[in-house]
């Protein structure tokens, strides 16, 4: 530009401060919880008890207690937790997507009878909890022989996923022309093929971020795992931690311990996709 | 199978893997939910037959209920309300352009991604009068002298409940509003800055109308899933005392795994389905309507 700068205004800095300042403010509040919660995790027991008081509480850890996150590893079964975490997340996943993949091509490039039955249906089962329905949930996974398993947690995180995943699968094929996929039919493709080898490779940032998606909301998952898992080694991770949090005594580090392998996997992915996901957002709406 | 009945049936072929999983999981729990709310059911469970909606008479009846109900609807208005004013002005604010907004944002996604009971137990210890890291934060700025006991009665138990409500809802609401404002084309801005609108002008006659559509979705989606929200109460307080923190579902998990009353706790569901069966409704009409003006 060849103008002339313009002087900065007062008014501008000031503004300029006060930005900074709200956005300084609000990264402190959002994280001082984990910031407390990784203090704690390495703190040693004594201290985290010491009494405010008599003044002797400490912010920061005076022995860093590394040994804490080792010794949860023998305290609880975190590692079966942890496995468990991950097969629930990850069967889950599948099997939404293995479901919902057909149902949000059909949506997209076919017309049938009850499209809009069944696209009604999608929306309204969002916005029923598994909470809600519990009883009727343990009854059900009961005459199936599936409550206190973890097949059962599969299903019942992919059935409670299938809306969003139709939902944001079907917006993104939409996005995305037929052409190519009529000029494979041409070419002697069947729709199957036609599906696997054009339109999802085309369609994998929104695939992506469907499944990372329905794997954070599995992770997160603890109402129907608290109330259908009973064996202990079963449960997974935002369930188990609570043997950290027993009725009589609270082993704090220990629980935030055990707390901080539960959120970073979960962190790091929903950073991936933040970008993506608040495209998806307006659409059908999404959250755990 | 001759092509054409095949081309016909093809469509239901590709929807009934989704369809089955959602009427096995989705649907059945639905209907036995309403077959044990209409029966006398024993304490083992067992089906005893229609009873004429004893369950839900004793559960209208019940003090209790109404308590749950006000602090239910407490609960979800408090929430849904202070979370969308303020995740719309930290949209506002994140939207501006500054060094390090990325950070910001990642930041701001960290509460939405952490799981709740996490989330509740981290507050519960931020909370606790004796060894909680805020009194000891607040006593070494030396902003106060003694420990505060920051939970002295059930109503201010139920407070820190909203309050770690909102905090993990604010980010929900702030990126459905940044999505909708990234979309607003900045030609509307400079042509109202040449007409000399002021700041505020702008927001109500420009941000506001065009974000109203991500910011409806957010918040009926909010209603929903606020009302439906467990884990907070369940960590923090479990609803005690005498349950003056419970919430519908609460109290609706307590009565069917810790009392064995079935057959109250299943009246208790379908009231809560009810309720929202009208704002899944509303929103549905709502998203179909805008799905149609899409096309």
């Amino acid at each position: 530009m060849n103008q002339v700068k313009k002087p900065v205004s007062v008014k501008k800095v000031i503004l300029r401060v006060l930005l900074y300042f709200v956005v300084l403010d609000v990264c402190v509040i959002t994280l001082y919880p984990y910031f407390a919660m990784l203090c704690t995790a390495l703190k040693d027991r004594s201290e985290i008890f010491a009494s405010i008081a008599l003044g002797k509480s400490t912010i920061l850890p005076v022995n860093v207690m590394w040994s804490n996150f080792i010794d949860i590893w023998s305290r609880a079964p975190m590692a079966r937790y942890l496995l468990n975490s991950i097969l629930i997340a990850g069967g889950s996943t599948v099997i939404a997507m293995l479901c919902g993949i057909p149902a949000a091509y059909a949506l997209a490039r076919m017309k049938f009878k009850g499209q809009t039955i069944f696209l009604g249906f999608v929306i309204v089962s969002q916005m029923f909890a598994p909470v809600v329905l519990l009883i009727g949930i343990y009854k059900v996974m009961g005459a199936m022989g599936l409550t206190d398993s973890i097949l059962g947690l599969i299903f019942i995180n992919a059935a409670f996923n299938q809306a969003f995943t139709v939902w944001l699968l079907r917006g993104t094929f939409m996005g995305i022309s037929a052409e190519m996929e009529q000029a494979a039919t041409i070419d002697g493709c069947t729709r199957v093929q036609s599906m696997l080898r054009v339109l999802l490779p085309v369609a994998a940032p929104g695939i992506v971020t469907t499944l990372i998606f329905i794997f954070i909301n599995a992770w997160n998952e603890y109402t129907v795992a608290l109330c259908l898992i009973s064996t202990d080694t079963l449960k997974p991770l935002t369930v188990g931690i609570n043997t950290f949090n027993g009725y009589n005594m609270i082993e704090w580090q220990y629980l935030f311990a055990a707390s901080i392998f539960a959120i970073i996997p979960v962190v790091i992915l929903f950073m991936c996709i933040e970008k993506n996901l608040v495209s998806g957002l307006a659409s059908g709406g999404v959250k755990g | 199978m001759n092509k054409k009945t095949l081309r016909r049936v093809e469509p239901y072929i590709w929807i009934a893997p989704s369809v089955i999983l959602m009427a096995v999981f989705i649907l059945v729990p639905i209907c036995s939910v309403f077959q044990i709310a209409m029966n006398d059911v024993s304490k083992a469970g067992k089906l005893r037959g229609f009873n004429n909606f004893a369950n839900f008479s004793k559960v209208l009846k019940s003090p209790t209920f109404a308590l749950v109900l006000k602090n239910t609807i407490v609960w979800t208005i408090a929430v849904v309300v202070i979370s969308t004013v303020l995740g719309f002005l930290l949209a506002l604010v994140l939207n501006n352009k500054f060094r390090g907004r990325k950070i910001a944002r990642a930041i701001v996604v960290f509460p939405w991604a952490t799981t709740l009971v996490i989330q509740a137990s981290a507050w519960n210890f931020i909370i606790n009068t004796d060894y909680g890291t805020l009194n000891t934060l607040l006593m070494k700025l030396r902003l106060i002298s003694a420990p505060v006991n920051w939970t002295p009665n059930a109503g201010a138990y139920f407070a820190w409940e909203i309050a770690c409500g909102i905090f993990v809802t604010i980010p929900f609401v702030t990126f459905c509003v940044l999505s909708g404002l990234q979309s607003i084309d900045t030609s509307y801005y400079e042509a109202a800055t040449v007409d000399g609108a002021t700041y505020f002008q702008k927001l109500f006659s420009i941000t506001l109308p065009l974000v109203k559509s991500s910011l409806t979705v957010a918040t009926v989606l909010n209603i929903i899933y606020v009302f439906n929200s467990f884990p907070i109460i369940w960590t923090m307080t479990k609803g005690d005392p005498a349950s003056r923190t419970d919430t519908l579902v609460t109290y609706l998990y307590k009565l069917a795994f810790y009392n064995s009353k079935q057959g109250e706790a299943a009246a208790v569901s379908v009231i809560g389905f009810l309720i929202l069966l009208i704002c899944a409704s509303t929103y549905m009409i709502y998203t179909l309507r805008k799905g149609d003006d899409d096309l």
